[in-house]
């Protein structure tokens, strides 16, 4: 912990009551911040200092603290996680702001995630769209030999690039026509990429993206900024696959 | 009460066999008239309400998470265990079993360890079938690799986000039920309470979280997946979310709590920095393949490690352990860092760490190869603590990870109150005293998968599916009760807030009832705990009202169940005059300083009964037979 | 409904729509920007030019209404994504940032879009629609292009689809699922360089025809 120091900022960030569908930008003060805080830890002091000044303390989603839970994310001066690369919020150190400066925290913006609260959002959405057809149907009990399916080690590797999505929505928060394609498109390749995914292949594809446009969420038009904001910086690659993979279901498969 | 583990009788290798053929079935009609309230949607949880709803049970599955996939097994990082010995070195389903056992400090039932070595294989086959992307080789098989000491290499792995797609296996698995509709998911809720009626599990009392209503759950069975309570320390590797409510409301109406003071430490965590610290980060044991272990020689030595020359280092896990070195299990590692700093001779500005330094093993092996070795771990040693561990010596300190205490069940799962069956971390598991590296992923999968199942039908196939309906007295009851402490939460308004007493209440478990125990400090702390509760309901500070969603309340809710919790934990510390894998008791020990076991008194199961409010509860002993392997003593000499 | 409405109603068919039409046209600019060249040689080689396209008689009408219905597709489309887009996100943000993903070419798509639609009616009425029983082509296009304002409209619309294209060329291959990443850094490089052929090829006939 080198360097260690304090900071002041000025925090706006967006509060916003249950049930309600407006909100505000209030402002507090965030004083002798120690750069060693992860962003939560700091909004965590910010709470404990309203809560005993009688205000109520800001909602914020949050679970595991160590980047993989999925559940934390704000919009941080303009950027899903803020600024760092590949780095979701309660990984986010302090000793990446200034001293003085003013931070902007909002939560992420789309119709498809509801506010429920200041910084919580509802993002159900994304369960619905697994749930229409992001999976391999097999039930428990019946698995052949794990050895029995062979898969190169490169395909093993390029699915589990695309299955370490952590399903947290910056995908959806960054991109400008708040898009769920880079998630969507995770799963898709995940499971494409491996032979047990195969036979679904086609069905899933197309009961995904049918989910997903239904449930609201903007076209993609390759801007590439859920790329750049991805905290586990899944690739737009995936995007590509799963284009393929649903001009091959709706065209060439009965 | 009189347990009863119900293990079955016969050779070991044919207990679970002979079970599954003697286990009553449920008629595939009968199925659907039954509703299974699973809670919780880790490992455990998850793999168990998606099996049980292939089987044609209906489920009702609670996670207090806005999703299923965010359950804290994902944040393992390790890998699974399995006795597939695809890598020809030895291993076998006995030997699997065998380490299992032992590293548990023979603490756990012969009849489940070996049950959970035989289900390891069909773990690994079911995962890949959903999809799982283990690591592989370059044939196209699976790779495996050896971790935590074994000596043999069984542990699967996908990168080091094992546990992550594992659960994400588990939560397609379930959300594909949930889409067929055979499962109805119930997210952001809390269970606050569990009905009962007449010593039976009837239902659920749950908290919605995102307006405070108080809802009612009935069911036919309640499968709790409700994970660990190692959040009790208030610092620990588990998420800010878990707790021990579940558990807890359970044990008070009737389950039974068993071995409540076994609790791992995992010695490699990244150290605390501040008090405004909200959890620690594990990093990976293997770290300790290459990286050395060394703390000053001398008290209060504030130089830069690059400026402590080598004569005035003390390698003291090299230099104490001259076979094993810095490889010795977890609990002995931890307990020899604490012991470090408690002589004032820890690092960093708290004094809570020691090095773990790479210096020789990259002159030795170069740059490069530690790096590719190691390189994810230094990178996220780096991101937290903004120090180069190429340059520097990393700074380490224990934190707790794994709890394996839980609530006592039998053989099929079932705790002492009926159709109240518990999984995964939740229950007193198969792991005894201590837990092997890469095996929790495997007990909650074999829980989920492939235990409950069979059991839960076995359970189903005696009781009539006419339920007691939530609009009963006893849900309306409980109910009331569920908001009445809630109300009372809110109507304290003191002046000091819920996190204010976890950490105090962390402090004092991490101190007199963590790494290790004395009778004094034990006896101690149980006076504190008790003091603290009674200031909690004194001074606490819940902002908010109960119908919104409110954080701070969730959090006083949890905290309150701790205040209690943590009393049992000292209390079943003070029983147990012995010490074994997680609990280390100071006045035993060998010459050589490591844990004496007194298997002659203390080879049991201690669980625990409540038996009212301020009242102490009753101890319940299921003792331990050995018949198939013989009781050694650790030695890392 | 049937399954070939079904698809193209999608997200992702809305996008192939997109892509096929767009690179159809990237195609056309491509074939005109040639024929265009022919203004270098002269008021005769060009005339010859035109003369010999209009020789080709029905090919070109039926061609024509052939673009027109493309045209019909990846502007009704492109709109209809626009305010699909702008629906879902109902409430903005305070700050925005780019993340580093954006270009000039990529956000501003819906917009330099718009610009070559109004553009290309303007074209079409002056160039194509016109009356020319007394006239050459040639005499036309330096007639226009004599006006500055005329040329500086031409040059901004020239520009604007020169963006359009650095954005479009790649994010069609994209759409079509042929993101690779052996050939991609190629086809981005493609994307670019046609871009600028087009930028500079017709952006720089109206000002030599002025500066003529």
């Amino acid at each position: 912990m080198s360097g260690t120091n304090r900071i002041n900022l000025t925090l706006k960030v967006w509060r916003q009551k249950a049930g309600k569908s407006k909100g505000n930008l209030a402002e507090y003060q965030a004083k002798e911040i120690s750069t060693d805080m992860s962003f939560l830890e700091m909004l965590d002091v910010v709470n404990e200092y309203l809560t005993l000044k009688g205000e109520e303390p800001i909602a914020f989603d949050h679970d595991c603290r160590e980047g993989i839970c999925g559940m934390c994310g704000a919009v941080i001066n303009g950027r899903p996680h803020g600024q760092e690369k590949g780095t979701t919020l309660c990984q986010l150190h302090m000793r990446h702001f200034k001293d003085g400066e003013t931070v902007f925290i909002e939560p992420f913006k789309a119709k498809a995630f509801k506010n429920i609260k200041d910084l919580i959002v509802d993002r159900t959405a994304f369960d619905k769209i697994i749930q229409s057809g992001g999976f391999i149907s097999a039930n428990t009990g019946g698995a052949q030999d794990a050895n029995a399916i062979l898969i190169s080690q490169k395909n093993a590797d390029l699915a589990m690039d695309a299955a370490a999505c952590i399903g947290c929505g910056a995908c959806v928060a960054a991109c400008p026509n708040a898009s769920a394609m880079l998630f969507v498109s995770a799963k898709v390749s995940h499971l494409t990429l491996l032979p047990q995914g195969k036979p679904e292949a086609a069905a899933r594809v197309t009961a995904m993206v049918n989910t997903m446009d239904d449930l609201g969420f903007g076209n993609c038009s390759n801007e590439r900024e859920c790329e750049a904001e991805c905290p586990k910086e899944i690739s737009i690659a995936n995007i590509a696959r799963l284009n393929r993979e649903f001009i091959k279901a709706g065209f060439f498969k009965s | 009460m009189k347990l009863n583990s119900k293990i079955p009788s016969g050779p070991l290798s044919e207990k679970w066999d002979k079970h599954k053929f003697e286990l009553k079935l449920v008629n595939p009609a009968n199925k659907r008239k039954f509703t299974v309230i699973v809670v919780g949607t880790g490992l455990a949880g998850g793999s168990a309400a998606a099996s049980l709803a292939e089987l044609g049970y209906n489920v009702k599955n609670f996670c207090i998470q806005d999703s299923p996939r965010r359950a804290h097994s994902i944040a393992a990082q390790g890998g699974i265990n399995a006795a597939k010995n695809y890598a020809n070195d030895g291993d076998s389903i006995r030997r699997l079993f065998y380490d299992t056992i032992k590293g548990g400090d023979f603490r756990a039932r012969e009849g489940n360890v070996y049950r959970l070595a035989q289900i390891s294989n069909n773990i690994i086959d079911q995962c890949v079938a959903q999809g799982v992307p283990f690591a592989r080789d370059y044939g196209g098989l699976l790779a495996n690799r050896s971790f935590g000491g074994a000596q043999v290499s069984r542990t699967f792995y996908a990168r080091g986000q094992t546990g992550q797609q594992l659960l994400l296996g588990a939560y397609s698995a379930l959300s594909r039920q949930i889409g067929s509709g055979k499962v109805k998911m119930f997210a952001r809720r809390e269970m606050l309470d569990l009905v009962t009626e007449n010593n039976r599990a009837v239902g659920i009392i749950v908290r919605n979280l995102i307006n405070g209503d108080i809802e009612m759950h009935a069911g036919d069975a309640v499968v709790l997946c409700t994970g660990g309570y190692g959040n009790v320390f208030f610092l620990s590797t588990n998420a800010m979310g878990s707790n021990v409510t579940a558990a807890y409301r359970a044990y008070k109406k009737g389950a039974l709590f068993a071995n409540p003071c076994f609790t791992q430490i995992h010695p490699t965590c990244i150290p605390v920095h501040g008090d405004y610290q909200s959890k620690l980060t594990l990093m990976s044991e293997s770290l300790r393949n290459d990286g050395r272990v060394w703390a000053p020689k001398d008290r209060g030595d504030k130089r830069r490690p690059d400026q402590i020359p080598e004569a005035e280092r003390d390698y003291y896990l090299e230099r104490r352990y001259p076979s094993f070195g810095n490889l010795v299990p977890r609990d002995v590692a931890s307990r020899n860092a604490k012991a470090q700093c408690d002589k004032g001779k820890g690092v960093g500005e708290t004094g809570l760490a020691v090095y773990l330094d790479f210096r020789d093993a990259i002159k030795r092996d170069s740059k490069e190869v530690i790096e590719k070795k190691y390189g994810n771990l230094f990178a996220m040693y780096e991101k937290i603590t903004a120090d180069d561990p190429y340059q520097t010596p990393m700074m380490i300190y224990p934190a707790v990870h794994y709890t394996m205490g839980g609530l006592w069940v039998d053989y099929n799962l079932m705790s002492a109150i009926d159709g109240l069956f518990v999984l995964g971390e939740a229950n007193f598991s198969d792991h005894g005293a201590n837990r092997l590296g890469a095996s929790a992923l495997m007990q909650g999968l074999a829980d989920g998968y492939f235990v409950i199942p069979y059991t839960i039908g076995g359970y189903l196939a005696g009781v009539t599916p006419d339920k007691t309906p939530a609009s009963a007295q006893i849900f309306t009851d409980a109910a009331k009760k569920c908001s009445e402490r809630t109300k009372r939460l809110l109507s304290i308004q003191g002046k000091k807030t819920v996190d204010d007493f976890h950490k105090r209440l962390g402090l004092i478990l991490w101190e007199y009832c963590g790494m290790s125990r004395n009778e004094q400090g034990l006896i101690k702390a149980k006076d504190m705990i008790a003091e603290l509760r009674e200031e909690f309901y004194q001074n606490v500070l819940v902002p908010g009202i109960d119908k919104d969603l409110n954080q701070s309340l969730e959090r006083a809710g949890r905290v309150a169940d701790f205040l209690e919790f943590g009393e049992l934990m000292v209390t079943d510390a003070l029983n147990r005059k012995e010490s074994c894998g997680g609990h280390f008791n100071e006045a035993f020990q060998t010459e050589e300083g490591e844990a004496l076991r007194d298997d002659e008194n203390f080879c049991y199961a201690a669980a625990w009964e409540f038996t009212g409010e301020g009242k102490e509860p009753t101890l319940c002993k299921e003792p331990f037979e050995f018949e198939n392997v013989k009781l050694t003593q650790r030695s890392y000499k | 409904m049937n399954w070939f409405i079904r698809v193209i109603t999608a997200s992702v068919g809305k996008k192939l729509l997109m892509a096929l039409t767009g690179i159809f046209f990237i195609k056309f600019l491509l074939i005109h920007l040639i024929g265009n060249l022919t203004i270098y040689g002269g008021d005769e080689y060009f005339n010859a030019y035109v003369k010999h396209l209009h020789s080709l008689g029905p090919i070109i009408t039926v061609l024509e209404f052939f673009m027109l219905f493309l045209a019909v597709i990846h502007i009704s489309t492109g709109l209809l994504l626009f305010f699909q887009n702008l629906s879902a996100r109902p409430f903005k943000y305070a700050v925005n940032k780019n993340g580093g993903g954006r270009t000039i070419g990529s956000s501003t798509m819906p917009y330099t879009g718009i610009f070559i639609f109004i553009f290309l009616i303007f074209h079409l009425i002056n160039f194509h629609f016109v009356d020319k029983t007394n006239t050459t082509v040639f005499d036309i296009v330096s007639n226009a292009f004599a006006n500055p304002i005329y040329v500086f409209f031409y040059v901004i619309a020239v520009a604007a689809a020169a963006f359009h294209v650095s954005h479009g060329f790649w994010s069609a291959f994209q759409t079509l699922g042929l993101n690779n990443v052996k050939y991609m850094p190629f086809i981005k490089k493609i994307g670019v360089t046609t871009s600028i052929i087009f930028g500079i090829g017709f952006g720089f006939l109206p000002i030599y025809i002025f500066i003529m």
